[in-house]
């Protein structure tokens, strides 16, 4: 990691983040010194560490911080950094939550939220937690609430374009780092989306009126006056209309890949004691499980004790897999969308601000079963590359190779021509014996595949 | 008191409709949130009041109710 201030970190002037040593703080400057002692003061960190909803820190001393500083703070660590447009639906919604019920339990302790952006929120131990803990500002009666628009940008829009469009629009974050454009999200929001009085007022006129004042001078400060009670309105008002938002699962390509494969059970038995056993030599901390489908075999690697990022392209799978890991209440899994072909960049200022899928890395281990077949065959990218992708992003390899005579290949060359000559295991071991050493390998009973363990060359 | 509301943001619906909506207000967006949330909390405001109103009446009888088999 980079020693010195981190680069998404400098909208604020409040304070900013820097590492040191490995390690990651968080500088308070003086501006912000009334608030902090405020936030601590009230008791309102600690009713939001103690319900888990915001992240805990630790006092660090002033001489690490690189200018003058009010204090220092050693928040505790998030293992993996994810963004919204890695987010399933229940994710984003859960996030949304959690900002509009952390703005009411700060304005009973005479605070608001001054930020509401959904890369405030990230994932810890299987719960959305709000990591900036510089997003409070002492409430001052009368005022509106500053980050309203901001929650209609980063949650409100984007959840209703999901559930009444298209899930996949959570992609257009991508494209818009400040959340979605009210009036995109309004062009985008289908008619009958105007009769949930909720859409209609905080998207649809919302974005009109921004329109309507775009340049005209508003005295912000006189009459124009906005009671606690009618804050409290707004937010309760926001939480029940997201609340309303749903995602109802259609049937997806992936969904049903496990009742639908040629596995014998026997072959999946066995399947999942070679990664069982490769995993126990192995001990990763952290594991990335590729192409993770609903999370059978993440949950083998969380329940050796590694935290296991569980990727999938389909938001169907995701979703199932988040469903899952909140009924069961799984802290080491992490469910995320992620397309392996076109993987999240770096983005923002300076393409500084969103770290790309591989700056996160490198991981202790990867996991690509029944993952290889869809990248040289669906999408024509060459072994060799998918060996050198594989080898920039982790240590160690759990991987397993399809050959053609697989029933799940040959239903991917049923409907285009077979140039794939160099797709067979020969071919597969002298691409990855490039980047990788291969400590073991099994075949996997009742099948043709075989499961390698690899490990990256120096 | 909730179909008052109603009335009065369909109201501002038809109103909206004739905003000029071709414009894209990029350069700021802000006048508009601030304009429209002022408008939007004081109507919010009410139904808060008066759902919290009918909450505790319900709690209240809620109360009452849930105290009678104990007295027997």
């Amino acid at each position: 990691m980079a020693e010195g201030r981190v680069t998404s970190s400098f909208r604020d002037p409040s304070g900013y983040l820097f590492t040191h040593q490995g390690k990651i703080y968080r500088q308070i400057n003086n501006v912000y010194r009334k608030d902090y002692d405020h936030l601590i003061e009230s008791g309102l960190y600690d009713t939001l560490v103690q319900k888990k909803l915001l992240v805990p820190h630790s006092a660090a001393t002033n001489q690490l911080a690189p200018s003058h500083a009010y204090k220092v703070i050693e928040p505790e660590r998030i293992p993996f950094v994810s963004y919204p447009y890695e987010w399933c639906f229940g994710q984003l919604k859960d996030a949304a939550l959690l900002t509009l019920e952390i703005q009411e339990i700060a304005l009973q302790h005479g605070m608001i939220l001054k930020d509401s952006s959904a890369y405030n929120v990230q994932f810890l131990r299987g719960r959305p937690v709000v990591i900036d803990t510089l997003s409070f500002a002492r409430y001052r009666e009368g005022e509106p609430w500053v980050a309203y628009r901001q929650f209609c940008q980063h949650f409100l829009g984007p959840l209703a374009i999901m559930s009444y469009r298209d899930v996949r629009l959570s992609q257009l974050f991508r494209v818009h780092i400040d959340g979605i454009p009210l009036s995109l999200a309004s062009a985008l929001l289908p008619q009958r989306s105007r009769l949930n009085i909720g859409l209609l007022t905080h998207l649809h006129i919302h974005a009109r009126a921004q329109n309507r004042y775009a340049g005209k001078s508003v005295q912000r400060h006189g009459s124009r006056k906005m009671s606690r009670r009618s804050l409290r309105g707004l937010i309760d008002n926001l939480a029940g209309t997201v609340g309303k938002l749903r995602w109802r699962l259609p049937k997806s390509e992936w969904g049903d890949y496990y009742h639908d494969t040629n596995y014998a059970a026997t072959a999946m038995r066995h399947k999942q004691q070679i990664v069982s056993t490769y995993l126990d030599a192995i001990r990763p901390q952290m594991v990335w499980d590729l192409g993770a489908n609903t999370g059978v075999f993440s949950r083998i690697a969380a329940s050796k004790g590694a935290l296991t990022m569980s990727f999938d392209i389909d938001p169907v799978a995701v979703e199932q897999n988040y469903n899952r890991c909140k009924r069961e209440g799984d802290a080491g899994v992490l469910p995320l969308v992620i397309d392996l072909t076109n993987p999240s960049p770096a983005l923002g200022w300076g393409n500084q601000e969103r770290m790309s899928l591989p700056q996160r890395g490198p991981v202790d281990t990867v996991l690509a079963l029944a993952l290889l077949h869809h990248l040289a065959i669906s999408n024509n990218v060459p072994l060799g590359l998918i060996a050198r992708f594989l080898g920039s992003i982790c240590r160690s390899l759990i991987v397993e190779f399809v050959p053609k005579t697989d029933s799940q290949v040959q239903r991917l060359l049923a409907t285009r021509e077979d140039i794939f000559t160099e797709y067979d295991r020969g071919h597969f071991e002298a691409a990855f014996a490039e980047c990788f050493i291969v400590e073991d390998s099994v075949p996997i009973e009742e099948s043709d595949r075989i499961v390698y363990r690899m490990t990256k060359r120096a | 008191m909730r179909r008052r509301v109603l009335r009065m943001l369909i109201l501002f619906a038809i109103v909206s409709y004739f905003w000029p909506s071709e414009a894209r207000a990029y350069l700021d967006p802000g006048t508009g949130s601030y304009v429209l949330q002022l408008v939007l909390a004081a109507l919010l405001g009410v139904a808060f009041a008066t759902k919290m109103f009918w909450l505790r009446i319900k709690t209240f009888l809620a109360g009452l109710l849930s105290k009678k088999p104990k007295e027997k």
